[in-house]
């Protein structure tokens, strides 16, 4: 594994990795080579890397013929341009016709878009994959495991979505730690009064706020949710069944995503009461931590929601 | 082949593209039938491919991108030899038919890819062309797209990068037939010219009559000789051809015939009375 610092570098990591011994791995960029961090990789490998220009249902489609003649290309770009822009192709050319065919969503989220304002900023990605059966959906919550996501997508077989970070996102699994194909990984095991489930880059701040809820004699069981609509969710379902409360923690809009998942399983399985902490709205520019707090991801403001939803039980 | 065995070929698809829409009960028979000669001249003489193995590696690709053509697809495949047995009744677009009412690569032996979205199929055709130059294969992709399809600013996204990227392993045919769905391409977008366009574009432009085998042989051996661009061959063609009361009438862009109309078509087509 060589070194990478954030959640763009690891995907040009995993795959200069992965080029060594298989031919099949393509990169294809619309415009974001420099903007995925890959440049290393089109310089390296520059017959295996397919520029498309500013261009995302072109970079899809491409992707599809590749795929469709025994390729495994990896089409990286901004997530809302990914999954919006080419929403279409997506669904009725990579879904549809299962095609082995990667795609990294970066930026995702208030975090990944930060001071770029709202046209950069994007919250429906996962609610939007989410609809087309066959896409399977990963979403990493730092620059580990996005390397590890990476390195999984190209060993499934048929298309898979990543939903990636800015670079903003705090470090907090070991380079070695497995992406985990259970889709949940326990991080803190401090009581059974709530049940947080966090997905992608917010971790480390629902980790901080479990901290907070301690101090408060609120003793909660913290876990990352890195798989969303996955086919076999029976571990995420054994630790809900030991919770009254689960709260989930996403940057993402309160539909579609963590929340709704959870919301589905725990009605579909067990009924528990789910507290959403998610996006209403859309965001405004501004640097990453503060535009986080301001949008109630601050580790006060989930530990406040976390006491306020237990007292609503 | 032989010219005059294509064209007999070619009366003998567009009768079976007009037999499944009929005993289909739905479906596009005027952009089937333009695209028809197209079709035969890939199947019959252009073409490298093996019906007997469709997945094969090194096969020549093909892509119709305008989709809705593809009762046109499905009678070319069949007489091919793609279905053992032949299909004798193609069930189009009815519950659990092989046949589906756009083109799907997951249910049709013999397809490459999955249309019927306008637009796409010049990008996706760019990706087979540069699977085949990244993996040293030398076979050609060819995509067949309608002139009222090339409104849609996907088309000239994959335009773009094709001629960027130097795929003259890419070979476009325009179904140029001068109508959309409403009305004609001119009255939609004041006009309809994509020769120069994909001229504008860097490609390797020729325009030809699209009902003639000698003219869309030549084309197809010229766009080969063609080093470094992509080619667009734009075909000047009859929507509804062969079926005198369905050309130039855009009623029949979706439509179906009744018992008498049907039975014109296989007189007029195939010569034989129902």
């Amino acid at each position: 594994m060589r070194a990478f610092s954030g959640s763009r570098e690891a995907f040009a990591a995993a795959l200069l990795d992965m080029a060594e011994y298989d031919e099949r791995v393509m990169v294809i960029s619309a415009d974001s080579l420099k903007a995925m961090r890959a440049v290393p990789f089109g310089e390296q490998y520059p017959n295996r890397y397919v520029e498309c220009g500013i261009a995302e249902q072109c970079a899809v489609d491409v992707a599809a013929g590749m795929a469709s003649c025994g390729l495994i290309p990896f089409v990286g770009t901004y997530c809302g341009f990914l999954t919006m822009r080419a929403c279409e192709q997506l669904r009725t050319f990579i879904g549809y016709t299962h095609l082995n065919a990667k795609f990294v969503g970066f930026n995702a989220g208030l975090l990944g878009g930060e001071r770029e304002g709202v046209t950069h900023q994007f919250y429906e990605d996962i609610g939007i994959v989410a609809t087309m059966p066959g896409i399977q959906i990963f979403t990493p919550a730092d620059p580990a495991q996005c390397y590890h996501a990476i390195r999984m997508a190209a060993e499934v077989e048929g298309p898979v979505y990543v939903r990636a970070g800015s670079g903003r996102e705090v470090s907090v699994y070991g380079n070695d730690a497995p992406f985990a194909t259970s889709g949940i990984t326990v991080w803190k095991r401090y009581g059974t009064d709530a049940l947080l489930l966090s997905n992608g880059f917010v971790l480390d701040r629902v980790l901080a706020a479990a901290e907070l809820l301690s101090q408060r004699e609120i003793h909660v069981t913290v876990a990352d949710i890195n798989i969303l609509y996955g086919d076999d969710a029976s571990e995420i379902l054994r630790e809900m069944a030991a919770a009254n409360l689960v709260v989930t923690v996403e940057d993402h809009n309160i539909n579609g995503g963590l929340g709704s998942y959870i919301s589905k399983l725990a009605c579909e399985n067990r009924p528990v009461r789910v507290h959403r902490i998610a996006l209403t709205s859309y965001g405004e520019s501004g640097p990453a931590n503060e535009l986080a707090d301001a949008y109630g991801f601050s580790p006060e403001a989930i530990a406040q929601a976390v006491a306020a939803a237990r007292t609503q039980q | 082949m032989e010219t005059k065995e294509l064209q007999e070929i070619a009366s003998l698809l567009r009768f079976e593209a007009v037999r499944m829409v009929y005993e289909g009960g739905d479906g596009h028979p005027g952009p089937a039938l333009s695209s028809a000669d197209i079709v035969t001249a890939l199947y019959f003489d252009i073409l490298k491919i093996d019906p007997a193995n469709p997945d094969w590696a090194d096969r020549d690709r093909f892509i119709l991108s305008k989709g809705h053509a593809c009762p046109i697809w499905y009678a070319a495949l069949n007489e091919r030899g793609y279905f053992q047995p032949k299909v004798e009744h193609f069930h189009l677009r009815q519950l659990h038919s092989e046949f589906q009412g756009h083109p799907s690569m997951k249910n049709t032996r013999g397809i490459d890819m999955t249309t019927g979205s306008l637009g796409n199929g010049i990008a996706i055709g760019a990706g087979m062309a540069i699977a085949a130059k990244a993996t040293g294969k030398d076979y050609y992709t060819y995509v067949i797209c309608g002139d009222g399809e090339l409104q849609e600013g996907l088309c000239w996204e994959g335009a773009n990068m094709a001629a960027g990227r130097g795929l003259d392993n890419l070979i476009v045919f325009i179904d140029k037939n001068g109508y959309q769905s409403y009305k004609t391409v001119d009255y939609t977008v004041g006009r309809n010219n994509p020769a120069e366009r994909f001229m504008a574009f860097g490609w390797d432009v020729q325009e030809i009559d699209g009902h003639n085998f000698d003219e869309i042989k030549a084309a197809v051996a010229a766009a080969k000789q063609n080093k470094g661009k992509p080619s667009c061959i734009v075909c000047n063609c009859v929507k509804g051809k062969g079926v005198s009361y369905m050309e130039n009438n855009n009623n029949w862009h979706k439509g179906v015939p009744t018992k008498e109309q049907f039975a014109l078509a296989a007189r007029e087509l195939r010569g034989i009375s129902l």
